[in-house]
């Protein structure tokens, strides 16, 4: 227990490190936020870090951004590799926020936090193991990740079972990054959030 | 002993090898020339051995990786023929299951039996004193009334212990009271097979996927609890388009969501389709005319059957006629299928009667090959036998058999349900390989083998106590002695609430049994136990197992084991030296009889230097039963009783090394031993086809040059199964239908994979699947705590409608990986009335929010 906590806290700092990286080039946070979030620029605008939406969620899932953060310090953000946002059905953060900040989600496939990525050097699905851990896990199985069945070369027997993500329909919740069966050497799948995202329209 | 682990196709296999080996860590050894066995790879300490997985029943082929005595990495045997080279994501993570905290080091003796049912009231002990303990306690009950004694075995155990511990039992003890947990997977499928073929075990195996036209899944979530088949069976849906897989099922699962096309049904509707697809091929003359006169006969069998709600039904006059059936004419049996119109079926099932034909059809076509699976949906069922029978039924009058892709097959789910409870006999009614107590002539044959006085078996012609009917009689407090291994009955075995002493006052004999668990890790069975007795796991030490294609392959002694931890085999020899000391089987020391040439039982240690050789020397006598040539006295039985026992013919065990498992019947031409893929398929043996069984004992020229030369007149029977209905149906009271199975990140009761972090990680709660619109009239959102309440017992568990599965409205599934759910608090004990295996697939329930 102990020591779960010691290495959550050590994931946050990296967050909170990375994020502060973000901060120095120049650009907003790149932290995955709670449900109801329209864009990075619109909920930084808002957000009043009133502590509400934290307060309401019923899984801990959401938490104050470190020092480290610049400007975003002490906005709520979700490590979802320690515990991702679970899309309740009533979204209490979203009605806990007093500011809209957070709106406009009313059903599970509403919110848009960002999109998984995998890393396919990594992911174990890509060399042909059964796995897809991130697809049966997924709130919006069978939408927001598909399988794609892709042959393998040399082998007359196996199937890559490819978990592929659909950017439209994922909500960016991140329950494949906390159940992902692989860490080492790292994790590979994780979440582009909104800022990454408008980060990389910029750039391309 | 060395063995060259890439003696075929090395350049072949290297690029999976390569691969495999690089996504689990290492890749030691993995360039320059080919790996040997057992031996250390120049330049480092890393030595390989050969392995098969330690989960289900695919029996996925590995190489452990292991450096200074801990086993490193695990990856997929390119060379073994039923994975070539993968794992699922279980498989990946296996060498953690051996390296939990917790690992039992210390035989354990109970001390304060008042806190039984919990970790405390222990005190480690000696092997010495524990090994005293419960073979006094043993003997004690073996003195009294040997009818109060039992050992709860299980398909997870290697072929030569489970061997060693039905001899024990069987010639040792003369007593019937040992079964396996295959009696909760695999018993109606045997019951089908040996009622049908009168010999267990698909004809087919894992290569008929290549070949499949169309697959056919029945009661099998197969994505999930098969996965590597499963992968498999996409390759060939993938490679051809035209390639077709309907799922019969009751539940949308993962194997539903990548089929063609879904046929729901309920209400024990399979009975009725496949009568229904039975009566269309003949009512419409599509079955296959010349397979039928060629090769089957006809028969009905007791009907009305009910279900075994009294602890005293097997005994019952309905139950004692169970197994009977009488010969009928091809127009009898026509006649009794004439009810089961589509219309009928559909109005049964709810399946519609477009998908019925449409099933039909498939079976009704002999230019395309269909495989079908089925698994615990079929086998976990009231009525599970007759299920097993009407699908060989419409296989066999449409011809769709034993040919390469055309075929059914029964899957399996333990590592060695097949190799081990199946083959060996660890259940109450069988002896090895195929006999069974109550026929005289396979009595003769086993005393034969084990060198025992003619006659000496006589006292076990009487089956014993099959699973549920221990466990009952445990709770009934009729069982003073019970020996658990390599299983979590507390967690597995249905109606906990009775079993577990958690009910009626007058149900609570498992406080007061002497209760022996030989175990790993802690579990719910070892809270229990009077005694715990820490085993060797895994490749720890030496075994066998044989998987769902009949394929037997060996696993080498790896590493040590922890601590105090020892062998199953030698726990085994201690306790059955001290248990026969004094007695004599024929004027000779009784346990120097049956285990003194592997035992040296004043030195207590086996008679070899190498767990190889122990192995080998018990494999030897076990093979005899399987080649009678080996003994005179066997074989003139075998010949004069006409036993057929080279049906299951196995090889010498060092075979079974160099060709990475290799499938039964298993036979020697030119000085090569040479498996076979298609039993009862004429065809070059080199092939994998039957040839020398056919030559041997069968008849050429037939149907498709198949002869079932095993099968009474060499016909296997179709025998005329009805629709009956489930044992519970919904009510007001309890108006869902409750389904629990396996998932694929953890196994079975979880008790190895929930202690791998990442498979923990990955699924780290059993959740109650609903359907979204219960949900909804029942005010529960996802994540609500609900209550799941039979009319056996409840339990607490978190509702979800996330769709991993999708239950129609009515209708639930919950995994059994979880200690802390306990699903099987709720789980009715009704049974099969045949096959004794117990129906955890539709017991009836209701649903109530916690704190609503």
């Amino acid at each position: 227990m102990g020591a779960g906590k010691y290495i959550a806290g050590i994931a946050a700092v990296l967050v909170a490190a990375e994020a502060a990286g973000s901060v120095v080039a120049g650009s907003s946070s790149e932290l995955l936020r709670p449900p109801g979030i329209q864009s990075e620029a619109d909920f930084i605008a808002r957000c009043i870090k009133c502590g509400k939406c934290i307060e309401a969620c019923p899984y801990a899932a959401l938490h104050v951004a470190g020092p480290l953060n610049g400007s975003a310090a002490g906005t709520p953000c979700i490590d979802a590799r320690e515990q991702a946002c679970r899309l309740c059905a009533d979204f209490p953060c979203v009605a806990a926020c007093p500011t809209d900040a957070l709106r406009d989600v009313n059903k599970r496939s509403d919110p848009h936090m960002g999109y998984a990525r995998i890393d396919e050097e990594v992911c174990i699905a890509y060399k042909g193991y059964r796995c897809e851990v991130c697809y049966r896990v997924c709130p919006l199985i069978d939408e927001a990740i598909t399988l794609d069945f892709q042959s393998m070369e040399r082998d007359d027997i196996h199937t890559k079972f490819i978990p592929t993500i659909s950017k439209h329909d994922c909500t960016g919740c991140g329950l494949c990054v906390e159940r992902c069966a692989v860490s080492e050497p790292y994790v590979p799948i994780r979440i582009v959030t909104l800022a990454e995202q408008a980060k990389e329209q910029t750039r391309s | 002993m060395s063995m060259d682990i890439t003696r075929r196709n090395f350049v072949k296999s290297t690029a999976i090898a390569m691969a495999t080996a690089a996504a689990a860590g290492s890749v030691a050894g993995m360039v320059g020339c080919a790996p040997r066995v057992n031996e250390p790879i120049n330049g480092d300490s890393t030595t390989k051995t050969l392995a098969v997985c330690r989960f289900c029943g695919c029996g996925c082929g590995v190489i452990v990786e292991v450096r200074n005595n801990k086993v490193v990495s695990v990856y997929g045997d390119p060379e073994n023929d039923s994975n070539r080279g993968l794992n699922c994501v279980k498989g990946y993570y296996l060498s953690k299951i051996l390296y939990a905290e917790d690992r039992l080091t210390k035989p354990l003796i109970r001390e304060d039996n008042s806190l039984k049912g919990t970790d405390e009231g222990f005190r480690e002990a000696t092997w010495t004193e524990a090994l005293d303990l419960v073979a006094e306690k043993l003997r004690e009950t073996w003195k009294a009334d040997k009818s109060r004694l039992a050992f709860w075995g299980s398909g997870q155990q290697p072929i030569v212990e489970g061997y060693a511990q039905a001899k024990f039992w069987k010639a040792g003890l003369l007593s019937n009271n040992i079964d396996p947990n295959a009696r909760l997977c695999m018993a109606s499928a045997v019951v089908g097979f040996m009622n049908v073929f009168q010999t267990d075990e698909p004809a087919g195996c894992y290569a008929d996927i290549d070949d499949a036209d169309v697959f056919i899944t029945w009661g099998a979530n197969m994505a999930e609890a098969h996965p590597m088949l499963y992968s498999r069976v996409m390759t060939r849906k993938i490679s051809n388009p035209d390639v077709k897989h309907y799922d019969v099922t009751t539940l949308g699962t993962r194997t539903s969501a990548t089929a063609d096309k879904v046929i729901m049904f309920g209400n024990n509707g399979d009975l009725a389709i496949t009568n229904c697809i039975a009566h269309y091929l003949i009512e419409n003359e599509t079955y296959d005319k010349q397979f039928v006169a060629d090769h089957l006969q006809f028969k009905s069998g007791t009907e009305n059957i009910g279900n075994a709600y009294e602890d005293g039904y097997d005994k019952s006059e309905i139950g004692q006629a169970v197994d009977a059936t009488q010969s009928i004419t091809f127009e009898e049996y026509a006649e009794r299928l004439k009810p089961y119109t589509y219309e009928y079926a559909s109005q049964i099932s709810g399946a519609s009667v477009e998908d019925i034909q449409e099933l039909y059809e498939l079976f009704a076509n002999p230019n395309i090959k269909i495989t079908s699976f089925w698994t615990m949906g079929v086998n976990q069922h009231n009525r599970g036998t007759w299920v097993n029978h009407n699908l060989h039924n419409i296989h066999l009058l449409s011809g769709h058999y034993c040919k390469p892709g055309d075929g059914g097959f029964s899957l399996t789910g333990q590592p060695s349900a097949c190799g081990t409870a199946r083959e060996v006999g660890t259940f109450c009614h069988r002896l090895p390989a195929d006999l069974v107590v109550a026929n005289e002539a396979h009595r003769r044959f086993s005393e034969a083998v084990w060198n025992l006085p003619e006659g000496y078996l006589d006292e076990i012609k009487t089956p014993g106590f099959h699973t549920t009917k221990i466990f009952r009689e445990l709770s009934n407090g009729n069982i003073d002695f019970l020996w658990t291994a390599h299983n979590n009955w507390a967690q597995s075995m249905s109606n906990l609430t009775r079993f577990l002493g958690r009910g009626a006052e007058d149900k609570r004999g498992i406080f007061d049994a002497f209760i022996v668990v030989s175990e790993v890790y802690p579990t719910i069975s070892t809270k229990y136990a009077n005694v715990v007795l820490p085993a060797a796991m895994w490749v720890e030490r030496e075994g066998q197992f044989g998987n769902g294609e009949r394929r037997t392959a060996v696993f080498e002694k790896a590493v040590d084991p922890p601590g105090d931890a020892m062998w199953d085999l030698w726990m085994l020899m201690e306790i059955a030296k001290r248990v026969l000391n004094g007695e004599t089987i024929d004027g000779e020391d009784a346990f120097d009889r049956l285990f003194g040439q592997w035992y040296d039982k004043d030195a207590g240690e086996f008679k070899f230097g190498t767990q190889r050789e122990v192995c080998s020397s018990i494999w030897e006598e076990y093979r005899t039963f399987s080649n009678p040539t080996l003994n005179e006295r066997a074989a003139a039985i075998n010949t004069e009783k006409k036993l057929k026992m080279e049906g299951k013919q196995l090889a010498p065990y060092e075979e079974y090394i160099y060709n990475h498992g290799m499938t039964w019947p298993v036979r020697e031409v030119d000085g090569k031993w040479l498996p076979t893929k298609w039993r009862f398929s004429y065809g070059p043996q080199e092939e994998g086809y039957d040839q020398i069984g056919i030559e041997m004992y069968g008849d050429k020229g037939l149907r498709k040059d198949i002869s079932f030369y095993k099968s009474a007149d060499h016909r296997p029977s179709v025998v005329f199964r009805p629709w009956e209905p489930p044992a519970e149906i919904p009510d007001d009271e309890y108006p869902f239908v409750l389904c629990t199975g396996r998932l694929l990140e953890h196994w079975h009761t979880g008790s190895m994979t929930r202690r791998v972090p990442a498979l923990n990680t990955a699924l780290p709660e059993a959740l109650l699947d609903m359907n979204a619109a219960d949900m909804e009239e029942l005010g529960i959102k996802d994540g609500d705590r609900v209550k799941v309440i039979s009319r056996w017992g409840e339990c607490e568990i978190t509702a979800s409608s996330a769709g991993r599965t999708k239950p129609r409205e009515k209708y639930l599934f919950a995994p059994f990986f979880a200690e802390e759910t306990l699903i099987n608090l709720v789980q009715q004990e009704m049974y099969c009335p045949l096959s004794k295996e117990p129906d955890y697939k539709k017991t009836c329930v209701r649903i109530e929010k916690v704190g609503a």
